[in-house]
C-alpha cells in the first residue's frame, strides 16, 4: 500500500512538471497554421536570422572545443595553486545573468575601453558584429562544454593514465591516445549543450552585438524583436524552429549515447 | 643487484607514507612487497615505476640512477591492481600500445604480438574488446602489454587480488613460468600472505611506510622479528613478559599479557638476549602447539598449560583450534589425525623449549626438530 502511494506521489509530482515542459510546446505549436507557418518560413529575414544563429552557435562550438577542452584537462588531471579559484571562475558566466556578461563584453570591446580602442584602430569591430555574437556566446555557453569534458576526463580510471605512462607513452600521446577517446561522449554531450545554449541565447547577444535586421539578428533575437513589432506569427515560426532544432540535435545524441552503452 | 632504493621517504598531505626506506633486489629475483593496505606498497612500487616522485631518496636500476627519468626511460613495467586496459581497444590493440608507443613498425608488431599471443592461448581473444573478456583473462592481457615491451623490471600490483582462486592459482603459475623462461626480476606487491609465500623467493614486510623484515618466505614464516610481521604472516599466539631466571639451555619467563587471569611462567630456549629482567615478546607458531587429553600425563614436556577448547574448524589436512588459557586465546593448528577433541573440551596445551620465539627485531633461528611435545 505505502509502495503504491509512494509511486503514485512521484507519478503525479512527475507530471506537474512534464506539463509545465509540455503546455507551452502545445501552446507555440497550435498558435498558429502550417500555412501560416510555411510562409513565415519563406520570409528573407527569418531566414537570414536562421543562417546567422547556425553560423555563429557552430562557430562558437568550434571555439569551445579548441579552448574548453584543454581547461577541462588542466581542471581535471592537473593540481596547481589557484585551482579553484579559476574552477569557479569558469563556472561564473553559468550563474552570472546573461545581460551582466553582455554588458562586460560590451564595456571590454566597446570603443571607450582601451582594449576595444586598441581592436578599433588596427580595424576590428566586435561590437555590433558576428564576431562579437560569437564572443558573447562563447562566454555564456562555452563553460557547458568545460564542464561535461572535465566530467568525463576525472570518470577515467586513473590507473589507465598511469598504465600509459608506465608503458611509455608521453602525456600528449596519453590524451591524444587515451583520454580524448574515452572522454569522447562526455565532450559530444558538452558541445551539444554548447550549441543548445548559444543558440538561445539572447542577453548577452542582444547588448554586444544589439538587433541589426540581416546583420547581427539570431533568431532569439528575431523572436523578440518580431513578438515587441507586434508580429507574433514570425515569433512563433522562429521559436517552433529552435525547439525543432534542439530537440532533435538532443535526441539524436541521446540515441547515440544510449547506443554505444548498450554496444559496451 | 638489479634495483637499489636508498633513503626514499613520501609523504601525502604531511602525512608520511614510506620513511627512509632502503631495499635492494638481486637480478633475476622474485621480490614480494608484503603488507596491510595503506602500508605504502603501491606507493613504493609507484616510486621505483617513476610515476610517483619521492620527497626524499634515490631509485637505482641496474645500477644507473633513474631517479629523474620519467616511466618510459626506466626500462620497468607495471601490471595495475585493477584492469587497466584501455576501453576502447582490442586486445591486439592493447598489447600493441606499448610497441606503438616505441616506434616500431606494423610488420614487426604483428610478428611479435602473433608469436605472444600464440603462447599464452589469446589468440582467439585478440578482437575482442576488454568488456568482453574475463578478469582473469584481462590481467594476462594487461601482463602481456607489459612484457611485449621486454622491461628489465617487472612490477606486479596486486595483480590477482580481484581473480578467483583457481585463476589465481593458474596467473602464479604462469607468473613462475614467465620469472623462469625470462630471468626477469619482479616486484610483486600483495598484502596476502599466501600469495606472498608461494611465488616469492623474498619477502619484504611492510609496515607504517618502513620494511620491518625481508627474509625468505620460510623464515619469515617460522621467524619472525617483530609483533607485526609474526600477526600479519598469521602468528597470533603473542607473549609478553620478562626473563625471571636463567641456566646454560634455558630461561624462565614470567608472562604477563593483558587479559590474564594471573601470571604464569614459561621454559624457553636459552638466546643469548634472554638476562635475568629482560623484558621480552614472544609468538608460538600455531602448528608448533600440541593439545593432549585432560587426563593425560607426561612429566618429560616443558611447557604444560591447562586450557579448554573453544572452537575447532576443520581445514582439511589440518583442524584450527582455538583455547583459553588462563583468560587469553590461544591457536593451535592440529593434524587432522589428532586424537578427536571437541568444543568446550578441557585440556593441555604443550609446546618445546624452542617453540617460543622471540620478537626482538634480530633474526633467532630454531632448530628444525622437536617443534612438538610428544602424545
Amino acid at each position: 500500500m505505502r509502495n503504491l502511494l509512494f509511486n503514485l506521489m512521484i507519478s503525479l509530482l512527475s507530471g506537474i512538471f512534464i506539463c509545465l515542459i509540455l503546455f507551452p510546446l502545445f501552446a507555440l505549436f497550435t498558435a498558429t497554421s502550417w500555412n501560416e507557418l510555411a510562409g513565415h518560413f519563406k520570409s528573407p529575414l527569418i531566414i537570414s536570422a536562421v543562417i546567422i544563429s547556425l553560423q555563429t552557435s557552430l562557430t562558437v562550438v568550434l571555439a569551445a572545443l579548441v579552448l574548453g577542452v584543454p581547461v577541462a584537462y588542466l581542471l581535471a588531471m592537473k593540481n596547481f595553486p589557484g585551482k579553484e579559484i579559476l574552477d569557479t571562475l569558469v563556472d561564473l558566466p553559468i550563474c552570472m545573468p546573461p545581460l551582466v556578461s553582455g554588458l562586460g563584453l560590451l564595456i571590454l570591446l566597446g570603443g571607450e575601453s582601451k582594449f576595444g580602442a586598441f581592436l578599433s584602430n588596427r580595424g576590428v569591430d566586435l561590437i555590433f558584429s558576428k564576431p562579437g555574437i560569437i564572443m558573447a556566446q562563447l562566454f555564456v555557453a562555452g563553460p557547458f562544454l568545460i564542464k561535461s569534458a572535465r566530467q568525463a576526463f576525472e570518470a577515467i580510471n586513473e590507473n589507465i593514465t598511469k598504465a600509459s605512462s608506465s608503458l611509455g607513452a608521453s602525456e600528449f600521446h596519453t590524451f591524444r591516445k587515451v583520454l580524448l577517446p574515452l572522454a569522447r561522449n562526455g565532450i559530444y554531450a558538452g558541445m551539444v549543450m554548447t550549441w543548445a545554449r548559444a543558440l538561445g541565447e539572447f542577453g548577452a547577444t542582444s547588448m554586444v552585438a544589439g538587433c541589426i535586421p540581416g546583420r547581427t539578428e539570431t533568431m532569439t533575437l528575431a523572436i523578440f524583436g518580431h513578438a515587441m513589432s507586434g508580429e507574433v506569427g514570425s515569433s512563433i515560426a522562429i521559436a517552433l524552429l529552435l525547439i525543432v532544432f534542439s530537440f532533435t540535435s538532443l535526441l539524436v545524441f541521446k540515441s547515440r549515447i544510449r547506443k554505444q552503452i548498450s554496444h559496451a | 643487484m638489479d634495483i637499489v632504493l636508498s633513503q626514499i621517504s613520501k609523504s601525502y598531505h604531511s602525512r608520511p607514507v614510506l620513511e627512509d626506506l632502503n631495499l635492494e633486489v638481486s637480478p633475476g629475483e622474485f621480490h614480494v612487497l608484503l603488507g596491510p593496505s595503506g602500508g605504502g606498497k603501491t606507493t613504493l612500487v609507484s616510486i621505483i615505476a617513476g610515476l610517483t616522485k619521492p620527497d626524499m631518496g634515490s631509485v637505482l636500476i641496474r645500477g644507473r640512477d633513474v631517479s629523474r627519468l620519467p616511466p618510459g626511460k626506466r626500462e620497468t613495467g607495471l601490471v595495475f591492481q585493477d584492469s587497466t586496459l584501455f576501453p576502447h581497444l582490442d586486445v591486439f590493440d592493447n598489447i600493441a600500445y606499448g610497441l606503438r608507443v616505441r616506434k616500431h613498425g606494423k610488420a614487426k608488431i604483428a610478428q611479435k604480438l602473433k608469436s605472444y599471443l600464440e603462447k599464452t592461448g589469446l589468440e582467439k581473444e585478440q578482437h575482442k574488446f576488454p568488456h568482453q573478456l574475463s578478469g582473469g583473462q584481462k590481467q594476462r592481457v594487461a601482463l602481456l602489454r607489459t612484457l611485449v615491451t621486454e622491461p628489465e623490471i617487472l612490477l606486479l600490483d596486486e595483480p590477482m587480488s580481484s581473480l578467483d582462486a583457481l585463476t589465481k592459482e593458474q596467473m602464479g603459475r604462469e607468473l613462475e613460468t614467465i620469472q623462469q623462461e625470462t630471468g626477469i626480476t619482479m616486484v610483486y606487491v600483495t598484502h596476502n600472505q599466501e600469495e606472498a609465500f608461494t611465488l616469492g623467493d623474498r619477502v619484504s614486510v611492510l609496515h607504517d611506510g618502513k620494511i620491518e623484515q625481508i627474509e625468505s618466505p620460510e623464515e619469515l614464516f617460522y621467524h619472525p622479528k617483530t609483533e607485526f610481521v609474526a600477526r600479519f604472516v598469521g602468528i597470533k599466539n603473542i607473549l609478553k613478559g620478562y626473563v625471571t631466571a636463567t641456566s646454560r639451555d634455558e630461561a624462565e619467563v614470567k608472562v604477563e599479557n593483558k587479559g590474564l587471569h594471573k601470571p604464569f611462567k614459561l621454559r624457553v630456549k636459552k638466546y643469548p638476549l634472554l638476562e635475568k629482567g629482560t623484558k621480552i615478546d614472544f609468538c608460538i607458531h600455531p602448528d608448533k602447539i600440541s593439545l593432549q587429553k585432560e587426563n593425560a600425563h607426561d612429566g618429560m614436556l616443558p611447557n604444560r598449560l591447562p586450557g579448554k577448547i573453544l572452537h575447532l574448524t576443520n581445514h582439511g589436512f589440518t583442524v584450527k583450534a582455538t583455547v583459553e588459557i588462563g583468560g587469553a586465546l590461544w591457536y593451535a593448528t592440529l593434524p587432522q589425525n589428532h586424537p578427536d577433541f571437541k568444543a568446550r573440551e578441557k585440556i593441555w596445551a604443550c609446546f618445546s623449549l624452542d617453540a617460543p620465539h622471540p620478537l626482538c627485531g634480530r633474526n633467532f633461528r630454531a632448530p628444525d626438530g622437536c617443534r612438538r611435545c610428544q602424545q
